[in-house]
């Protein structure tokens, strides 16, 4: 749970904070590189706190006055609903923490036995 | 293996970082764009929120704005610096996106948002002079301390709302094209100026003409492209007496037959642009208060052209529309007068075919000499691309637009240069203020001396009972039709040499009829002793509202309304009934029975439920296409057609002519002929196009009306609106253009007006003031309008207040 609720909340504070998109990719990293035990943890536990993070955010947004601008920019990028558009906001969120979860868990991997070696 | 997976994983990483942090063609970063903390999601209704208080860095004095329910600002500022400071501050939070982005366009500056796709654009753009002509007007306009005020107070207000910005409030067409604003500045509203002046004066038929002339000959001009329109009734009456010595131009110059052919018409402005105005005294309306009405016709666009505001100082008090990025109301009213415009269409543009010495461009030949010519260098700087630099010349007959194309039979390199009346100094922004400061006739029209371009008639009706129009503008003094063809730049042939004195230009007052109008129609009479062009709409708007204005008494606002969207087809009525008598259709079908019959039952009223209406359109413009199209290929270009009322006087006056044949078919097409052989055409074509007769053939259906994003981005405009009207009726809403402005004023001790324009005060497409007026536009309804005389609010809900206050 921990390993879901983390992510969220670092991210949730620092998008917050200063906005940009790329925190799901730096948090993620770090998170991973922080694990220890488990790839899982490190990718799919982050990628589902950003899931939770990104759509309970787009959905938050779009029922507080978003209607309008998530009806326009549904039929801009050529998807059926709102809903629709949320849910590709979470997954775009799920598979960069994923893949920066993984990489930075890999990388972790890949330094200690390193340095175990030598 | 770790280390593969570890590579490959980064690899991944680093392609989705790429992928989602950078444009891919036209899909927005989707990154930055799904960011629920920055991205689009941000742009919903919160944006809309008004604040009671306001900390605005940059004020002298507290500046008090009411909002009323559709969201106008009405504001009162206690002096001058600030009533522009916050109209800039206040515009920019509503349009920002907008007034910047048409900035760009005027500058040729879109490559630098969309890249190299929009280089040729741009590179036109530079030649024909915009930013060359604003960093003139800029540099006219500073040496005037107040406009440099009003200019600079307007900047510092948009820029004071640029810093307010963060990445979650920029408006939403920043996140889709990726890119942040800029510091706005005074010549960006010199540009935007410009940028309205190409719109309305840009249009320019010099080179079709002198093909024309060059292929079949003078006389085939002198018919079919009169000065004067058949049937046109003038902005002023043909019979007016004009008590004033004129001036004579040196010379007329002969007929040149240019060497430079090439197409003018890509990238001109719509032709279509135009307006209806008029001015009723107190002697023909219910109220016994002279009234305005005014309707300016452009393209449509989300966000609107234009912004409502008041603005309210200690010596000003005015309400109507600006233009997004330029200070002050440009269409309106005050305590004392209102006033409307209509584009004058008269030739503010001449070309002149330049010859140089060699491919350097730097000398031509002007009076038998070799003269220099200015060199201008463009940067244009192109977004994921390199620097491209544009090189044109610059010579006395303006900047050489189009070059590189042909050789004169001597060898020599040639070119088309582009004298523009908007290329001269000027400060139309000091002439805006006094006409928003005028208080009666005199004052207006005195204010007007400093507007140069783009010519408007300007009518205007006052408190004191007056009423007029002038048909405004700088002019050159020219010989009769010295400004229809292209002329060669080689002597003062030609060449412009003086301007038509300010106070000689076509002007009435308080005529005895009781209103002025004007619909882009030829200014003057024939005895008019000054050359202004020749181009002009037709007959039919001008001559509806002069019918209707003649037979109205005790008007209201319900009947200027009602006029507004009069959809009657003054050309329909001409022409309808003898192009049905020409008719002959044998053996029809149950489907041409009901089409003819519905011609036949028309009233010529071109509502949006109205099959015929439709139908009599594509059967005129199938009639024209068969009699010109043939002859007037030239170079093959099909060039200019003779305007709708040449065309309509020749087929009632003449049986036989060699130009209704068909010179691509052995038979010889007579006028029935073509009348016939094109409606049947035309049948044929809409029912390929809408299926069998039925309601999709309906005017509001088949054309209906777009109004499209600026950037022409589906999902953000409004389609497929169900309007009547169309060209030469006084409702001139078409597929994409049309009435961008109704406005109706009547001057009592308190003015009262209604207004309504398509779309809403907001840019942002996520708010709902964005297009809450565009069904009720449609509709043909109006708002009150709101003229406050103090910032207090009362009991009124509808109203709130938001004080802008510098704390620092």
């Amino acid at each position: 749970m921990i390993n879901i609720l983390l992510p969220l909340v670092i991210i949730f504070i620092l998008q917050l904070l200063f906005y940009s998109w790329w925190w799901i990719v730096l948090v993620p990293l770090v998170l991973g590189f922080l694990e220890k035990d488990s790839a899982l943890k490190a990718s799919a536990g982050t990628g589902l706190g950003v899931f939770l993070l990104w759509f309970g955010m787009a959905v938050y947004q779009w029922k507080n006055g978003g209607e309008i601008i998530v009806a326009r920019v549904s039929e801009v990028m050529g998807v059926g609903s709102g809903l629709v558009l949320a849910l590709a906001t979470g997954l775009i969120g799920f598979l960069v923490a994923l893949v920066a979860g993984y990489a930075g868990f890999s990388l972790r991997k890949v330094l200690i036995k390193e340095y175990q070696i030598s | 293996m770790r280390l593969i997976k570890t590579i490959l994983a980064f690899l991944l990483l680093l392609l989705l970082f790429n992928l989602l942090n950078n444009s891919q063609g036209s899909i927005p970063p989707l990154g930055k764009f799904l960011n629920p903390f920055a991205g689009f999601w941000q742009n919903g209704e919160k944006l809309d929120q008004l604040n009671e208080v306001l900390d605005v860095n940059g004020l002298r004095d507290e500046v008090k704005v009411v909002w009323d329910e559709r969201q106008v600002p009405h504001v009162f500022a206690e002096n001058t610096y600030d009533i522009y400071f916050a109209q800039g501050f206040l515009t920019a939070r509503h349009r920002l996106w907008q007034m910047e982005f048409q900035t760009h366009v005027a500058a040729g500056r879109v490559s630098e948002i969309i890249g190299a796709k929009a280089l040729e654009f741009d590179k036109m753009q530079r030649r024909r002079g915009l930013l060359m002509a604003a960093e003139t007007a800029i540099q006219h306009m500073d040496k005037d301390s107040e406009t440099h005020l009003i200019l600079q107070a307007y900047a510092n207000g948009v820029n004071t709302w640029i810093e307010t910005l963060t990445p979650a409030t920029l408006p939403l067409e920043y996140k889709l094209l990726n890119y942040k604003p800029e510091v706005w500045s005074t010549l960006k509203t010199a540009l935007l100026l410009k940028f309205m002046a190409w719109d309305l004066t840009g249009r320019n038929s010099e080179m079709d003409m002198s093909i024309i002339q060059a292929t079949l000959g003078e006389e085939f001009v002198q018919t079919f492209y009169p000065e004067d329109t058949p049937l046109t009734d003038p902005v002023v009456p043909a019979g007016k007496p004009w008590r004033f010595e004129a001036m004579t131009p040196d010379s007329i110059p002969p007929f040149f037959e240019p060497q430079f052919v090439r197409d003018l018409k890509n990238g001109e402005p719509d032709p279509d642009n135009g307006s209806n105005n008029w001015a009723v005294s107190g002697s023909k309306t219910a109220s016994g208060y002279p009234m305005l009405a005014n309707d300016p016709h452009l393209g449509l666009k989300l966000p609107s052209i234009w912004y409502e505001i008041q603005l309210s100082t200690p010596d000003m008090n005015v309400y109507g529309v600006s233009l997004p990025g330029a200070p002050a109301v440009i269409i309106g009213f005050n305590q004392d007068i209102a006033w409307g415009m209509t584009n004058a269409a008269s030739d503010a543009m001449d070309w002149f075919e330049i010859e140089f010495k060699d491919d350097s461009y730097t000398e031509y030949l002007y009076r038998d000499e070799w003269v220099k010519a200015d060199l201008r260098i463009e940067e244009i700087f192109i977004r994921d691309g390199e620097t491209e630099l544009d090189t044109f010349a610059v010579t006395r007959f303006g900047p050489l637009v189009y070059f590189g194309e042909n050789r004169l039979e001597n060898g020599h390199p040639t070119g088309l240069a582009m004298r523009w009346v908007p290329h001269d100094p000027s400060n139309e922004m000091i002439a805006i203020r006094k006409m928003n400061l005028a208080t009666d006739k005199e004052s207006f029209f005195t204010a007007l001396e400093d507007f140069d371009s783009p010519g408007q008639n300007f009518a205007m009706a006052a408190r004191d009972g007056d009423i007029g129009i002038r048909h405004n503008g700088k002019y050159p003094l020219r010989g009769q039709d010295q400004g229809k063809f292209v002329r060669a730049g080689r002597d003062t042939l030609g060449e412009w040499q003086d301007w038509i004195p300010y106070d000689q230009l076509p002007t009435i007052s308080n005529p005895w009829s009781g209103y002025v109008s004007s619909a882009n129609q030829n200014p003057t009479g024939k005895n008019y002793p000054y050359y202004l062009g020749w181009d002009y709409d037709d007959y039919e708007r001008g001559s509806r509202i002069n019918d209707r204005l003649g037979q109205l008494n005790k008007i209201k606002f319900e009947d200027m309304q009602d006029m507004h969207m009069d959809n009657f087809n003054k050309q329909a009525q001409l022409m309808l009934p003898f192009l049905l008598n020409q008719l002959k259709v044998e053996a029809p079908s149950s489907e041409m029975e009901a089409i003819i019959n519905d011609l036949q039952a028309w009233s010529y009223v071109s509502d949006p439920d109205e099959k015929a209406a439709w139908v009599y359109k594509q059967w005129w413009l199938h009639i024209e296409k068969a009699i010109w199209d043939d002859e007037l290929t030239i170079f093959g270009e099909v060039r200019k057609i003779p305007a709708r009322s040449v065309t309509a006087r020749l087929l009632l006056k003449e049986l036989k002519l060699p130009y209704y044949d068909d010179i691509h078919t052995p038979e010889q097409e007579g006028r029935s002929e073509i009348i016939n052989l094109a409606f049947q055409q035309t049948i044929k074509d809409l029912g390929a196009e809408l299926g069998p007769y039925g309601d999709a053939w309906e005017l509001g259906r088949a054309r209906g009306t777009d109004i499209n994003h600026l950037l022409s981005v589906k999902g953000l405009g409004r389609t497929n609106l169900y309007t009547g009207g169309g060209s030469g009726i006084i409702n001139a809403t078409k597929k994409t253009h049309g009435p961008s402005w109704r406005m109706l004023v009547e001057l009592g001790k308190q003015p009262i007006a209604r207004g309504i324009f398509p779309g809403g005060q907001s840019g942002n497409p996520g708010s709902k003031y964005y297009d809450n007026a565009v069904n009720d536009w449609v509709a043909g309804k109006y708002y009150d309008i709101h003229f406050l005389s103090s910032a207090e609010t009362g009991n009124n809900s509808n109203l709130s207040l938001t004080h802008l206050r510098n704390y620092q």
